[in-house]
């Protein structure tokens, strides 16, 4: 918009941009296209060109082993991890905003520092941590796991939209009467929706997908979607795994057009 | 009387230093707690399990032992695995980052709404599960797949090309992997920027090349390592990725601490490995800020 508005010819530097950024788009795009074309083709093995159309593998995604199951208990680890970590989140990130106190730069990196820790470490350092404490391989070192793995992202969007926001209307509030926690449920919380949904958001969705961490605390009948695909890709060569991964892709694709529509967490998240 | 109020002030000093301080720390409190008990605890026992002899030593012993550092830093697979992990990441950086700036500079050009709905990609392609975008690479690389469909279409070649189980396939990955990473840090710094910099160059006589590398580029340096630094980081420690496109012939470094865990059941060794690669990556990242800081004076 800027450049455009003051240089109106295009010169070989924006032509030179404007292919790659368009090259890198369709790199993104292309193994997600491919993906969908092939989950539709009839043929038992992946293979281009496609010959006849069928919607078989569709059907064949109940039959990747214990996908039910391991679906639910990666829907109740996420949803639980999500709640978990956006309301410890919630309350470490007014303490950060709101207070003074030294050592605020070091305790912030501290809490962010999960994001940059390897994930097969915090998977072994936890797996033998829970050996330890006897309480391996149950649903509770599990959500436990996935807590220490998502607990960065809601402190980030929290963090950033308490900056944007101004702390002098929640005073203006009690000023005017309102109960503290009045002030916070009606003046405080709803300017931190954006960073609360998104935070909330990635963390689930980065918990639902986990595999490296999840590989080491899970065991017999205790275990998650990717697991049980990552298996089925490994044991089998037919397409069923197209199917889901297309499935996949549309209800993500779903659910982050619905939350920016609702509640612009794309705009927000750039800022 | 008046030792009465000498009293109060000092209980009143002391309350106003417990209320200035009692929300933060109520507030803190249980997050500090639980990463103390799950985060804190757990990585210090693990550091000091690599310093133990496991049960698998033939000199298998008590106390405190350098023994797996030293195995770590002599056994030549792992010197060939961290070389490689590292070389891999340093290319995945390189890529990424000149694949995704263009995005980031197309997006401040666009109307907004075609900039929505590329930011949406982004976004989409951020959440999507790994393994998803992994089996589309082996949907594109496989011998019978897009790619070697297109190759012999062309008729560039007669038989299908080994393109899956490599290096080229993980790094292929990889960046696939990274791209949202590096376009979001970037765009928003290059947001940061006010377009009155680049109108300035442009009325003083600078070219386009002229106004992105003496005003633009310099400027979104913070976004430009925070981009980087993730990237380098997910890579050097990526563990699913080589997993499902790569061969034993060209494992990361995280499948070899993950084998000597789940398969050699050595706690002690797999645990040395992975501290040496956190450490390792933490000092490349160290000195790649202050290598931004020195030299190019960014402000990250």
């Amino acid at each position: 918009m800027q450049t455009s508005s003051a240089a109106p010819a295009t010169t070989l530097f924006d032509r030179i941009v404007g292919f790659l950024a368009w090259l890198a788009l369709i790199f993104l795009l292309f193994p997600v296209v491919l993906t969908a074309i092939v989950s539709l083709n009839d043929s038992f093995f992946i293979e281009f060109p496609p010959k006849a159309l069928s919607f078989k593998w569709y059907f064949n995604i109940v039959n990747i082993h214990a996908i039910g199951r391991s679906t639910l208990i990666s829907a109740s680890i996420a949803l639980s991890a999500a709640l978990l970590c956006t309301t410890l989140a919630i309350a470490a990130s007014l303490a950060i905003s709101r207070y003074q106190f030294s050592g605020k730069a070091f305790l912030t990196a501290f809490l962010l520092s999960p994001i940059t820790m390897p994930m097969v470490a915090v998977g072994i350092a936890l797996i033998q941590f829970f050996i330890m404490i006897g309480a391996a391989f149950t649903w509770y070192s599990l959500l436990i796991g996935h807590m220490v793995l998502v607990i960065a992202y809601p402190i980030r969007t929290l963090l950033a939209s308490l900056t944007l926001m101004n702390p002098s209307l929640e005073e203006a509030a009690t000023s005017l009467g309102a109960s503290k926690f009045k002030a916070f449920w009606t003046v405080t919380l709803p300017q931190m929706k954006p960073g609360l949904i998104s935070g909330f958001l990635f963390a689930f969705l980065i918990s639902f997908d986990n595999y490296p961490i999840s590989v080491f605390l899970v065991r017999g009948g205790l275990s998650t979607m990717p697991i049980e695909v990552f298996n089925y890709i490994s044991q089998n060569l037919d397409p069923t795994p197209a199917a889901f991964s297309t499935l996949y892709v549309i209800v993500i694709s779903l659910i982050i057009a619905y939350a920016e529509r609702r509640y612009r967490i794309v705009s927000y998240s750039i800022q | 009387m008046g030792q009465f109020t000498s009293t109060v002030r000092i209980t009143g000093s002391r309350d106003s230093f417990w209320s200035r301080y009692s929300g933060a720390l109520f507030l803190l409190a249980p997050l500090l707690v639980f990463l103390i008990i799950f985060y804190v605890i757990p990585f210090a026992h693990m550091l000091r399990e690599s310093f133990q002899y496991a049960s698998s030593d033939t000199q298998a012993g008590e106390g405190l032992t350098l023994h797996q550092y030293i195995k770590t830093w002599s056994s030549a697979r792992i010197g060939r695995v961290m070389e490689r992990t590292f070389r891999m990441s340093l290319l995945t950086v390189a890529i990424t980052l000149v694949l995704s700036y263009p995005i980031a500079l197309l997006l401040l050009r666009l109307k907004s709404s075609i900039r929505t709905i590329i930011l949406l990609v982004i976004f989409i392609s951020l959440a999507s599960s790994l393994i998803v975008r992994n089996y589309g690479w082996v949907v594109v690389l496989a011998d019978k797949g897009a790619l070697n469909a297109l190759i012999q279409a062309l008729g560039l070649m007669d038989k299908p090309v080994r393109l899956m189980y490599s290096e080229v396939a993980i790094v292929i990955g990889l960046v696939h992997f990274s791209i949202p990473f590096m376009v979001l840090p970037i765009y928003s710094s290059l947001l940061r920027q006010p377009s009155s910099l680049q109108e300035a160059s442009q009325s003083l006589g600078g070219n386009a090349w002229q106004t992105f590398s003496k005003i633009t580029l310099p400027l979104s340096l913070p976004g430009v390592f925070g981009g980087t630094v993730l990237t380098f980081a997910l890579s050097m420690s990526a563990y699913v990725t080589p997993l499902m496109l790569g061969s034993p012939s060209s494992s990361m470094i995280s499948q070899v601490a993950a084998e000597q865990l789940l398969i050699q059941l050595n706690f002690p060794y797999g645990a040395a490995i992975i501290v040496t690669l956190t450490v390792l990556t933490f000092l490349i990242v160290a000195a790649y800020a202050t290598l931004l800081r020195k030299v190019f004076r960014a402000d990250v």
